[in-house]
């Protein structure tokens, strides 16, 4: 019976965490305060948050965990965002994740060049994180659909 | 010279003496410095944090018709512990976490709109930091009014926009173009007005800013630049005709012609000449005409240079008159305007080169030539 009960336990354990890892939306964001603010809207919403602050822990974590969507700075230490985008477009385990690229207003030439690389949607700052969310959802709802 | 070894001696062990106390010294200011750096960063993280939660956080539903002040009262309410938090402190260490706390806003400010947005410009109001920005403006180092200009703007704080205003006078031009900027944010196109009214010698750097907003607005800049053709400053003047020649509307044509037949200073005169012809109106034809034998010779030449852009065959018979009187350069400008004024034009200007003086004759074949390369190109 205690034992059932154990198994049981671990059972729900793992469903549960696999449940959580297939909603895991990484952020990758240099500026701690956005960082905090996405990861503060999107957590009230449910999803699972993993946020690094450059670019090179933005791959090696989209590698590790593959996310269900990555959003993207695109100026960030080690490696830009369009850096970021290149190799995860490259590497068949990663290229299927949806990236939401957030860019600095006024940049057109940076919205087209991420678009053209593959991302699946952009955020321009500043931004309502309202906003921010309702896209998040449709990427989400698209990718999944 | 036992003496001397002594003194020697105790000065080696002073300089040793001093040269080690100055090292203690450096390291602890090193080490204070660096706590200091890091108590700063731990400070900022932790208000990056209760911010973001701050700014986020649902709020009691409210009746549709509710009062702002009903929305203010939650805000403050969301404020409180962290204005109590920032009470109970002792000064220095008070003033340390209000500038972590203003930078993690001014951070936000400048990445979130929305209704987040204005809950942030609540707390600005709030937490008093709106009236320590306007007290900066007078500040007598510039950088740190120029800052403030930014911070205002950023800030959103209508409640600057007298001081900003009133630094559009300010003696350092970085200050005027802060303010300028941040009174673009607060108060939109209609800014121009009083940045035109107030402004003196914009700079080129000014100038280009300007030029940015005007091509943001377009349509609605145009009042705006229209009245700044009053102004009693040059480079207000200028700048304004060469936008409203940039801009290319046809309401701008009769202020224009005021100021190419009326304005006092030559320089201004011949811009607008100038943009006249680059409008390529031709209600401004007769003007131009007239502004040919303008004794002035900048003005004759913008005048020339205007007709040749319109191509009016009207002109003819003045440019041949600006050929046989001009100067050298009248008469190079003259050529080149007869050749884009239609078939007459090129025949007078054939006419010409037979009968005319030595020099006449070799700016004809000059400006022919030119006109013949333009025409192979355009194929």
């Amino acid at each position: 019976m205690i034992l059932r009960a154990i198994f049981c336990s671990i059972h729900i354990r793992q469903t549960a965490s696999i449940e959580l890892m297939a909603e895991i939306i990484l952020i990758a964001e240099d500026q701690q305060h956005i960082r905090n603010l996405i990861e503060y809207k999107l957590k009230n919403l449910g999803y699972e948050i993993v946020s690094v602050e450059n670019g090179l822990e933005a791959l090696e974590t989209a590698r590790k965990l593959k996310p269900k969507l990555i959003l993207l700075d695109i100026m960030m230490p080690l490696m830009t965002g369009f850096e970021v985008l290149v190799e995860l477009k490259k590497d068949d385990s990663t290229k299927s994740i949806p990236v939401l690229l957030v860019t600095a207003q006024s940049k057109e030439n940076e919205v087209l060049k991420g678009l053209e690389l593959g991302a699946e949607d952009y955020i321009t700052k500043p931004f309502s994180p309202n906003e921010l969310a309702a896209r998040v959802k449709k990427v989400l709802a698209r990718t999944a659909g | 010279m036992g003496t001397q070894v002594l003194l020697l001696f105790a000065l080696t062990l002073v300089v040793t003496f001093l040269v080690i106390v100055t090292s203690i010294i450096l390291v602890i200011h090193k080490v204070v410095n660096a706590r200091l750096l890091r108590e700063r960063k731990k400070v900022y993280s932790r208000y990056a944090s209760t911010m973001a939660e701050l700014l986020l956080v649902d709020l009691p539903d409210m009746p549709r018709n509710a009062k702002p002040s009903a929305l203010f009262k939650e805000y403050e309410k969301l404020i409180a512990p962290i204005k109590r938090e920032l009470a109970s402190l002792t000064p220095p260490i008070r003033r340390m976490h209000r500038e972590a706390l203003r930078m993690v806003m001014i951070d936000f400010a400048r990445d979130i709109t929305g209704e987040s947005g204005q809950r942030l410009v609540y707390f600005f109001y709030s937490l008093e930091f709106v009236e320590e920005q306007i007290h900066l403006m007078s500040d007598r180092r510039w950088w740190i009014r120029a800052q403030s200009a930014r911070d205002i703007g950023l800030l959103k704080a209508k409640k600057g926009i007298a001081v900003l205003t009133g630094a559009l006078e300010d003696g350092h031009p970085d200050v005027r173009r802060q303010a300028m900027e941040s009174l673009v944010v607060l108060v939109g196109v209609e800014s121009l007005r009083s940045i035109f009214r107030i402004s003196k010698n914009i700079s080129q750097w000014m100038a280009i800013e300007l030029s940015n907003l005007v091509t943001r607005y377009k349509d609605d800049a145009i009042p705006y630049l229209v009245e700044g053709l009053s102004s009693d400053d040059k480079s207000i003047v200028t700048f304004c005709i060469e936008m409203l020649a940039e801009i290319g509307f046809t309401s701008a044509i009769e202020p224009l012609h005021r100021v190419a037949e009326l304005h006092p200073i030559v320089e201004v005169k011949a811009k607008a000449i100038e943009a006249l012809g680059r409008l390529n109106d031709e209600r401004a034809e007769e003007l131009l005409i007239t502004l040919t034998r303008s004794p002035f010779r900048q003005i004759r030449l913008s005048a020339i240079e205007a007709i040749g852009r319109l191509g009016s065959r009207a002109a003819v018979r003045p440019l041949i008159q600006r050929m046989d009187e001009g100067s050298f350069q009248e008469k190079l400008c003259a050529a080149r305007a007869l050749a884009n004024c239609g078939e007459e034009g090129m025949q007078t200007l054939t006419a010409q080169s037979r009968k005319s003086s030595p020099l006449n004759k070799s700016i004809v074949e000059q400006v022919m030539e030119e006109k013949s390369r333009t025409v192979e190109l355009r194929r």
